[in-house]
């Protein structure tokens, strides 16, 4: 109790402090509150401007002769009264010019170039257009060959027309293109004119009248363009609202000399650093909370959510008047014309309804915690090096590119799912979540492995920086560099690594594993190469590194792995746990199946492909190589990394979770969960890890065993259905199986607990 | 009561060597008493003060504080602690009343004696004028009594005190000085370091001199002038490490000498 008291101290008075400083406030309060109406304003404003700057001037438009003058006003003034025709109600079933006019932001931009914008010059006798073009005194010159006819605009002859651009110039640029679409109008109107004599007329031009609409309502639309911009946005708003109090809590506090007075009260570094967490987490979290609030009004007061509704761009409607639906709907069907209407009626309803962003920001604020809680760590743990504000600013430089770039990169694949890698690569599986959730997509199990990853990143990042911030070298800048904090000569020989260095290892090693796993392992190739493929990432990837770290930091080998000989009585227990291993875990697998049933493919009938060749290659490679190697890294270095650093409850806890999270099927978690937990009490109690080992190997290697011989799944009652699977089986030989397992169990429990670490 | 055994502090160095910084340190000093460390720049004093604080690890040797080891005993051996630099900083953006509030409960104080300590401490260091301004405005005088203050909220038995005078003016430095008279007269352990050997030399009751992170004489005034023959504390000083100096160069294993790694 003490402890959380004297964290919370900590926590109520960097919160103060924090608050009382005035830049925190403007970063935190203002900048959002502020920022985004004013950036709002400037956006609508410039446009506006701009606008109403091309509406306003005036460009000159060059041509050969007066002929041609007459021709070109007669044209731009036939342009302008179609046109306002056009504004004020489209023309029924014509493909006519412009009839995608968006409403919306945009809008302002399509402004359209009209008649007495347009001067036009003739050119003076032994001129050239091109020189005037050039020269810029035209914005842009015409040519008509045969030469036009300004009194029969629709007469039979057909003409080339030249336009003359120069298109670094930006207002010859937007003259030429308003030109050319004006032309082209011309163009169909002369069409048009020319059918008008035939028989059958201007309907002969429109075969095919397309009209599309959505299915989507408004409020899905508009969480779509949300889903682009708003999760990176908030990764952003999380990251900038961390950066000032972690330099301020950590580089600050030493700048100003109070760091040393805090060291010397009889406070633990850990109590210290979990309440300079807590406001850093605290503030990320108000500013990204601030920052959500303030673009839902924003969204909310500027329209701008009825906009982006009405602006569908998928969406192209006929006018009702325009539809003969008599056909289909003398045959009972739904007609064009009622899902035309139903699609009128969405729209009516979004225009009515509002504030769609603030039911989903409680879940999105939410999942952010996570992230906020990583980022703060990750700061905490960088800023902790630095001995000056300034330096720590420098350090946070390529912090913020590492949490920025993720983010910019997922959101512009908008098609990427939750799935794979993506679950626990950090920050990109929380942009992605976040998208999801705004998209109305709900994915329990993905999901959970999200935040659950993520928070495993966060709790090793807040090791870390607990541990950095006790260390002396970091605490007297005066004392010799931190550089010497990685040099190998420096490092004292330890009988077993540290819990941050063990869980920083492994969750360094996590994603990894991932990358070669996913890069490598195609389902296609030869399952002989998958395996190798498979164990390659277990020896390699993750045991590898780790040995190499053991190494490194001097660690004693026996002790770190606990390959000590196990003692008689556990090591019995162990066996006994290793005969009964198989059917206990289907049985509780089919436990959880009764409560959250799989999908029928996730029972692995895919990765039954792995399966097939030689035996012994199966059981190498799926066996025995994760048996050693997934016992050395998560019950020998991470294991005695935490243990003595925590309750023995919560050090199994740890160990079993973050082996169940390791193999990222959420259906196997809870399972794979409880497997790493019993592994973890086996090597705690016999004091070495042979027995784990041989519990894994026989989990792993009985199970591929039995798809070859049935007689041996009938013994140890494999399910051999769907059905089995998910039913649990309560029954004599499940009786005699638990009954052998909890022997195994109680000999292990029994076994006098060795003190930790000794060698 | 402190007492420092055989207290050695190695650094690495960035060049890779290594550095004794302090080299074998014992001393004791009693309740009541005010302990004088004093030796030239980067003899060792803030190293073996920090050591002796629990601030730093020591490479081998231990000190006790009351009866707890600084290191194993981290916790109650604080509690029992006051420590005080020049340098120390305070929160800027706190006041001295609140600064004290936060201290008072990391020790563990309850509200009522917190409070009540805190009356008790700007009496005493006459702080009511400036108690509830925020301690960035506050003169070098009042920053230096809000460290006092802060030192001895929770009211140890002993007191460390590195260069507690340095930089300060006349006046503050008497309000630090009369300061550790009246705790030492109240039966607390004082150990100071100081450059200052005129200053020390009126306050202390026993000195320790170090050079090169050893003590190369110990005891009051009166045994330190029968040893060197010299009358004031400053030749006293001079002569004691100029000794040290030439039995230094005698030894072919010194200070700041690299070692392998073992």
């Amino acid at each position: 109790m003490k402890r959380y008291r004297r964290v919370w101290v900590v926590y109520c008075k960097e919160l103060l402090e924090t608050l009382r400083d005035r830049r925190t406030l403007a970063a935190m309060i203002l900048v959002p509150i502020v920022l985004y109406p004013v950036l709002m304003i400037i956006i609508v404003e410039a446009l506006r401007a701009e606008t109403g700057r091309r509406q306003a001037e005036r460009y000159h438009v060059a041509v050969p002769d007066e002929l041609h003058r007459a021709w070109l006003r007669s044209v731009l003034d036939r342009e302008d009264a179609a046109m306002e025709i056009d504004d004020s109600k489209a023309v029924p079933g014509a493909p006519g010019p412009s009839i995608n006019l968006e409403e919306g932001p945009v809008a302002f931009l399509r402004a359209r170039l009209r008649s007495e914008q347009v001067e036009i010059l003739v050119l003076e006798p032994g001129g050239s257009l091109w020189d005037l073009v050039a020269e810029q005194s035209a914005a842009a010159a015409l040519s008509v060959e045969p030469p036009p006819n300004p009194e029969e605009a629709a007469d039979l002859t057909n003409r080339r027309v030249l336009i003359l651009q120069n298109d670094t110039n930006p207002r010859s640029e937007y003259v030429a293109a308003q030109l050319g679409s004006i032309l082209q109008n011309e163009a169909e109107r002369i069409v048009r004119q020319r059918m008008s004599k035939l028989p059958g007329g201007v309907a002969t031009l429109s075969p095919l009248v397309l009209s599309s609409i959505s299915t989507s309502s408004p409020e899905q639309q508009f969480a779509k363009i949300l889903a682009m911009v708003v999760p990176f946005l908030l990764v952003i708003m999380t990251v900038t609202g961390a950066l000032y109090p972690s330099i301020d809590l950590t580089a600050g506090e030493r700048e100003r000399g109070t760091l040393e007075t805090l060291a010397v009260s009889p406070v633990p570094v850990g109590q210290i650093v979990a309440g300079k967490f807590g406001v850093v987490v605290t503030i990320a979290m108000f500013s990204t909370a601030l920052n959500l609030g303030s673009m839902t009004a924003m969204f909310h007061f500027s329209k701008l959510a009825q906009l982006a509704a009405g602006s569908a761009p998928s969406t192209t409607m006929l006018p009702a008047d325009t539809i003969d639906s008599a056909g289909a709907a003398a045959e009972g069907r739904l007609t064009q014309r009622d899902y035309h209407e139903r699609r009128r009626q969405l729209e009516a309803e979004a225009k009515k309804k509002t504030g769609f962003i603030i039911t989903a920001a409680p879940i999105v604020l939410l999942a952010m915690l996570p992230f906020a809680v990583l980022a703060g760590g990750v700061m905490l743990a960088t800023c902790s090096f630095a001995r000056t504000f300034k330096e720590a600013q420098n350090y946070m430089m390529p912090v913020m590119m590492a949490f920025m770039i993720p983010a910019m990169v997922v959101s512009y694949m908008p098609t990427t799912r939750l799935e794979g890698v993506l679950l626990v690569l950090p920050v990109a599986n929380i942009v992605v979540l976040i998208r999801e959730l705004f998209l109305g997509n709900y994915q329990p199990a993905a999901m959970g492995i999200c935040l659950l990853s993520t928070c495993f990143y966060a709790a090793v990042a807040m090791t870390v920086a607990a541990r950095l911030y006790g260390n002396e070298a970091v605490l007297f800048s005066d004392v010799g560099s931190y550089k010497t904090l990685l040099r190998r000569r420096f490092i004292k020989p330890a009988s077993h690594p540290s819990a941050a260095t063990a869980l920083a290892a492994v969750a360094l090693v996590f994603p990894f594993y991932f990358y070669w796993q996913s890069y490598l392992v195609n389902l296609d190739d030869p399952p002989d190469r998958i395996r190798l493929v498979i164990a390659g990432a277990q020896l390699l990837v993750m045991t590898a590194p780790i040995l190499l770290l053991t190494w490194f930091f001097k660690l004693d080998f026996r002790d770190t792995f606990a390959l000590n000989r196990p003692r008689a009585l556990p090591m019995v227990g162990a066996v006994l746990i290793a005969a009964a291993i198989v059917p206990v875990g289907n049985f509780l697998r089919a436990v959880q199946y009764q409560w959250f049933p799989p999908g029928k493919d996730l029972l692995g009938d895919q990765l039954l492909v792995l399966q097939e060749g030689s035996l012994v290659s199966v059981l190498l490679a799926l066996a025995v190589v994760p048996a050693i190697c997934e016992e050395l890294v998560f019950r020998g270095f991470l294991l005695s990394g935490l243990r003595g650093r925590l309750s023995t409850l919560a050090t199994i806890l740890i160990v079993g979770l973050i082996f169940g999270l390791y193999h990222m099927y959420m259906e196997k978690i809870p399972v794979l969960t409880l497997l790493g937990a019993l592994l973890a009490i086996v090597c705690l109690c016999s004091g070495s890890i042979y027995p784990a080992m041989l519990i894994h190997l026989a989990n792993n290697g009985l199970s591929l065993t039995t798809t070859r011989y049935e007689e041996l799944g009938r013994i140890l009652l494999m399910p051999s259905t769907y059905d089995a699977a998910i039913t649990p089986r309560y029954d004599y030989p499940m009786l005699a199986y638990a009954v052998i397992f909890l022997i195994g169990l109680g000999m292990v429990l029994l076994t006098k607990r060795t003190a930790p670490h000794t060698s | 009561m402190v007492e420092v055994h055989e207290l050695v502090k190695i650094f690495p160095t960035t060049e890779g060597g290594e550095k004794r910084a302090v080299d074998g340190l014992s001393f004791v000093v009693h309740p009541g008493e005010i302990y004088g460390l004093l030796g030239p720049n980067g003899a060792g004093k803030t190293t073996a003060l920090r050591m002796v604080s629990g601030l730093l690890t020591p490479t081998s040797g231990h000190a006790r504080l009351a009866g707890f080891d600084v290191i194993t005993q981290r916790e109650q051996a604080k509690r029992r602690l006051g420590y005080l630099t020049a340098s120390t900083g305070l929160y800027q953006r706190l006041s001295p009343r609140e600064l004290l509030r936060y201290f008072g409960a990391l020790l563990g104080m309850d509200k009522p004696a917190v409070e009540h300590r805190i009356g008790e401490l700007i009496d005493w260091l006459d702080m009511h004028e400036f108690a509830d301004l925020r301690c960035g405005g506050l003169s070098t005088g009042q920053k230096q009594r809000t460290n006092i203050a802060r030192a001895l909220m929770g009211d140890p038995p002993i007191l460390i005190m590195d260069e507690p005078t340095l930089g300060l003016d006349v006046l503050t430095n008497r309000i630090v000085l009369d300061f550790i008279r009246a705790e030492a007269a109240r039966g607390k352990s004082v150990i100071m370091s100081t450059h200052y050997l005129d200053e020390a030399e009126t306050l202390c009751h026993r000195f320790g001199l170090i050079h090169e992170g050893r003590l190369v004489g110990e005891g009051d005034l009166a045994h330190l002038r029968e040893r060197a023959g010299k009358q004031r504390l400053s030749e006293i000083f001079l002569k004691l490490c100029g000794h040290a100096e030439h039995v230094l160069r005698q030894r072919p294993v010194a200070a700041g000498q690299d070692r392998e790694d073992q």
